[in-house]
């Protein structure tokens, strides 16, 4: 199969529009996970979540409104969560954390169900994002180069406010050692419901943002979550770089497997997962040895 | 290490009754849900030994049972091999996969261990998938049942099958109470509490979990082999994560590191699981309430929560109050 | 407990229960949660009218036994038994997907209960693992998808890329297409199969129907995967030079609105569009709507259809299984998709395709019916079984 120069940029920017979605969401399940050691089950539920109220949002008041207000509900539905149930479960051990977040996925695949029906949703692509620009000599749909440029813009956000600002210092501290975090004045409890609501706030935003790519059905949160959990395990947990680092392998993996050998396409990542395991048994960049 | 008391043989005896009471009254779909809940009790059992006794929370439980059922299929369908020796053989073939999965993930930990298991889980459910040689997406049909005549039981009947499954149930817990106070089972939950320690002694501690993983998948073969010829049809979908998964919630909500607690958990959750989806579609919602419930009860399971609180009247001086916290800690190190 | 002995034996061919008078006990077994829940509420309401219409036109009275399958073969086979030994059901209708078709088959073969399916398409249930107890009155994956090969070629498209997720309904359907294709003088030129249910982002695949040269992509999806591909499809300008055609699925109006202007000028076949200008079709349309506030898809027709054949079957007098199950055989009606009969060689519907591009409607999509393809019995695909009864 000989291929030009165009195809491959293609698909390189296809791989890139992949790593950006799963990026989005990885970062708040991995900075959840590495300052609270929470296993939030439920990320792939409130990317779900996202997409629906972003889907019922945009009925009203056209694709913008969904497009910034659903991450504040489901940021909302995660204060909800936080203080009802999360909170709670900060002392339990991780395995109470995870049945508790499997019950999660469980009622809101239901919830989505009811107050939506069965039917996949779907959302148009704004006007403004509509339609394909030339890009690198090919062309490729404006939407996608959206989605790749926001995703690196909330990337080079989150590596300054993590790398230079005063909370990001502090969140630092609480992944590295939150019981000295704590000694040293910093008010752990409030980082954590912060990052916690802002990772569901993320959750949301990939949702909204994946809705008009995708179909929008109450599934697609189990079947985000899977990806999600791979790439921060390949990345290593708790950290920006890991995160990055497996979204992209996701992505590039995923695409080119597709290209290039497609009878290993569904088994190629978990392939790649158990080599990264037996190689680095905490993945590639954790933020703690 | 695993130690029975009072309690624990009281509920042994009970459920053992109340399985019996069942399969010798209970109308048609009633030995349907009998049979399944003993199969399902047969994978969880599995799944405890490793989790609740080793550390090693597996979410490939699910595919090992899965790859047990499959290739008792092929042996005993396409390849023709009478049913005994196709059991013996599908039971081995998953134990070998498990024993080299549990070598390979051995240097894991907590999450990681949860996601390599699953990553193997899923890499064999895609392949059994889209090789056609199983069939793919429409699954295999036509998987006879182990023939006993020779003794004068027809396990094509329903009764016959529930009682066969029974005993074989009784023979897994026999053997699960074996392997943990063997001196493999002590130095598994020596591994669990100090790795390091266990190691500085001088034990090869991968092969320890090696064996062990590779003793579960044993069991959970051997209940995809029963699945199969219980249901004498199998697709895919037996293998899928979202099965290892629910077996996992089976072991945590009965009570993880118990034993007898998630035999309590699966009878609970067959039963809970038929009874809502009798009522409504939307039975993922109660299941999912009820689940949250009972772990904010910050219990160790339901059966965890009866030894809490009825365990130490019961008896007052094998209380096993110590080992609870640290086998809920078994992530901690993630 | 003898029967279920026998029944789980597979010895049993005919355990009738005498219903009282004729008090017909139907099992409905259809999914109504997991991914095709949709789909199983759609059949239902189709099943549901067509009761309400023409029950009156037979003696016999209807109990209706609903059990949801979860779209889990294993979960399926276990209700239909409990339909068969439990519930004493005559006669049980619906089924969704074809694994749940190959869990059930040789249970209610073996108990010789007739089962009336109301959509899986797999060849086999009406080809080598036919039984003279179920009867299709939906599809089969290669009736739908063989006349299109033939059609497109006559259109003058010769080089065709196809694509569909990868199990074996996917594999059918491109395969009946393809073998119908390049008889007729077309080259397929590339062929992929994309992970089912695990495909999101069609990119990569579509960057390769570009690349391929051919003059249009022929594809098979339902559900969740339609809506995305059909967007994607769009979003990357391909419907421009390379025009999209398909097994009707693709097109399905229960969601071609969320597909939205991406659909239209989609190319598709299927047994069933909503347009279809017929006396019949405008009646059952418009009940349906009147009912449900949508257009009925090709899923509710079947679920219609189901239950029509039933009524039509009682009315031969038969009461009960194995006189249900000869009398479905024979069935012979006109409906909302046109002349329906059931092959006596193979028990599959006979029924005409019908070409249609998805264009814009008043206030929604519609359907634009550009041929009515005749009507043609499957190949018998090693089908045997005993001859209907009379």
């Amino acid at each position: 199969m000989a291929h030009d120069l165009g195809f491959w940029t293609l698909q390189a920017l296809n791989a890139l529009q992949l790593s950006m979605l799963l990026f989005l969401l990885s970062i708040g399940l991995t900075v959840i996970f590495g300052l609270m050691h929470f296993v939030n089950l439920a990320h792939g539920s409130l990317y779900a979540l996202g997409a629906y109220f972003a889907a019922s949002l945009t009925a009203v008041g056209g694709y913008w409104m969904g497009f910034f207000l659903a991450p504040v509900v489901v940021a909302g539905i995660g204060i909800l969560l936080y203080s009802g149930l999360i909170k709670r479960m900060r002392k339990s051990g991780p395995m109470a954390q995870v049945l508790v977040t499997f019950g999660l996925i469980f009622a809101m695949l239901d919830l989505t169900r009811i107050f939506w029906g069965d039917l996949a949703l779907a959302i148009e692509v704004p006007a403004l994002l509509d339609g394909r620009l030339a890009f690198l000599g090919v062309e490729y749909p404006t939407y996608r180069l959206f989605i790749i440029v926001m995703g690196l813009a909330i990337f080079g956000a989150l590596a300054f406010v993590l790398g230079r600002t005063q909370i990001g210092a502090m969140i630092r501290a609480g992944v590295d050692n939150d019981a000295m975090a704590a000694c040293l004045g910093i008010n752990v409890e409030r980082l954590f419901f912060m990052v916690f609501c802002f990772g569901c706030a993320l959750a949301g935003l990939a949702g909204a943002v994946a809705a008009p790519l995708l179909s929008v059905t109450p599934d697609m949160g189990l079947q985000i979550l899977i990806p999600t959990l791979i790439v921060i395990v390949i990345g290593g947990l708790g950290s920006l770089k890991g995160a990055v680092a497996g979204s992209l392998i996701y992505g590039f993996v995923q695409t080119f497997g597709a290209v290039l050998a497609p009878q290993l396409a569904s088994v190629l990542i978990y392939a790649l997962l158990a080599a990264v395991l037996v190689i680095k048994p905490v993945g590639l960049f954790p933020a703690k040895g | 290490m695993f130690r029975h008391n009072t309690l624990r043989y009281a509920v042994l005896v009970l459920l053992a009754s109340a399985a019996l009471f069942q399969a010798f009254t209970a109308e048609y779909f009633g030995l349907e849900i009998l049979t399944e809940i003993l199969i399902l009790a047969m994978l969880v059992l599995a799944l405890d030994i490793v989790a609740g006794f080793g550390g090693m929370v597996s979410l490939c439980h699910g595919a090992l049972m899965g790859v047990g059922a499959y290739a008792y299929a092929l042996l005993s369908t396409t390849a023709g091999i009478a049913p005994p020796v196709a059991m013996v053989g599908a039971v081995a073939l998953t134990g070998a996969i498990a024993w080299a999965i549990g070598a390979i993930c051995s240097r894991s930990h907590g999450i990681y261990f949860i996601m390599a298991t699953l990553a193997f889980g899923q890499m064999a459910y895609s392949y059994v998938f889209e090789a056609p040689i199983f069939g793919g997406d429409d699954g295999l049909g036509g998987i006879a049942r182990l023939d006993l005549s020779f003794v004068g039981i027809d396990l094509n009947d329903s009764r016959s099958f529930a009682l066969f499954c029974l005993v074989v149930l009784g023979a897994i817990y026999g053997v699960s109470v074996l392997i943990l106070r063997s001196g493999l089972g002590r130095s598994l939950t020596g591994v669990m509490h100090n790795e390091q320690r266990m190691r500085a002694l001088g034990l090869t501690v991968w092969r320890v979990k090696a064996d062990v993983f590779g003793l579960s998948g044993m069991i959970a073969g051997l209940a995809g082999v029963l699945a199969a010829q219980h249901i004498m049809y199998i697709s895919p979908g037996l293998l899928s994560w979202t099965v290892s998964g629910e077996a996992l919630v089976v072991v945590i909500l009965g009570g993880l590191g118990t034993l007898v607690g998630p035999l309590v958990g699966a009878a609970a959750f067959v039963v809970l699981k038929h009874e809502l989806s009798a009522v409504t579609t939307y039975w993922h919602l109660v299941v999912g309430v009820i689940l949250i419930a009972v772990v904010m009860s910050r219990a160790n399971g339901i059966f965890g929560w009866i030894e809490a609180r009825w365990g130490d009247r019961i008896e007052r001086r094998l209380s096993d109050t110590t080992r609870k916290p640290e086998a809920k800690e078994v992530l901690g190190d993630a | 407990m003898k029967r279920a002995t026998l029944a789980a034996l597979g010895l049993a061919t005919s355990i009738a229960m005498p219903a009282a008078a004729e008090d017909i006990k139907v099992g409905l077994l259809l999914p109504f949660s997991g991914v095709y829940a949709a789909l199983g509420n759609e059949i239902e309401a189709g099943f549901n009218l067509a009761l309400e219409q023409f029950g009156g036109e037979t003696d016999a009275t209807f109990e209706i036994v609903r059990e949801d399958t979860e779209v889990k073969p294993p979960v399926a086979l276990g209700k239909a038994k409990k339909m068969i030994l439990q519930d004493d059901v005559d006669v049980i209708a619906g089924i969704v997907s074809s694994g749940v078709l190959g869990a059930v088959r040789d249970m209610v073969h073996g108990a010789g209960v007739p089962l009336i399916v109301a959509n899986a398409g797999n060849d086999e249930a009406t080809g080598a693992d036919c039984s003279p107890f179920i009867t299709r009155m939906s599809f089969s994956n290669s009736q739908v998808n063989r006349p299109m090969g033939m059609w497109m070629h006559e259109q003058g498209i010769g080089k065709v890329y196809t694509l569909a997720p990868d199990y074996a309904a996917g594999r059918q359907m491109i395969d009946a297409f393809t073998a119908s294709f390049t008889a007729a003088g077309g080259e397929v030129v590339g062929q992929e199969f994309t992970p089912f249910q695990k495909t999101q982002d069609f990119g990569p695949y579509l960057a390769q129907a570009k690349a391929s040269g051919a003059d249009a992509v022929y594809v098979f999806y339902a559900g969740g995967e339609a809506i995305s591909f059909v967007k994607q499809y769009d979003s990357f300008g391909l419907k421009a030079e390379l025009p999209l055609y398909g097994s009707g699925f693709l097109t399905s109006p229960l969601y071609v609105n969320a597909e939205g202007p991406a659909a239209e000028g989609v190319i598709t076949a299927l047994h069933y569009v909503p347009t279809i200008d017929s006396p019949a079709n405008a009646a059952f349309a418009d009940a349906f709507e009147a009912a449900n506030g949508r257009v009925p898809s090709e899923f509710a027709v079947q679920g219609y259809d189901a239950a029509r054949a039933l009524i039509e079957a009682t009315k031969t007098g038969a009461s009960d299984r194995a006189s249900l199950a000869n009398a479905l055989r024979s069935v012979k009606f006109e409906g909302p998709r046109g002349p329906l009969s059931i092959d006596p060689s193979t028990n599959n519907v006979i029924q005409p395709i019908y070409v249609y591009e998805t264009v814009a409607g008043e206030d929604s999509l519609t359907q634009k019916v550009l041929a009515q393809l005749s009507a043609e019995a499957d190949p018998v695909n090693g089908c045997e079984m005993a001859p209907v009864s009379n």
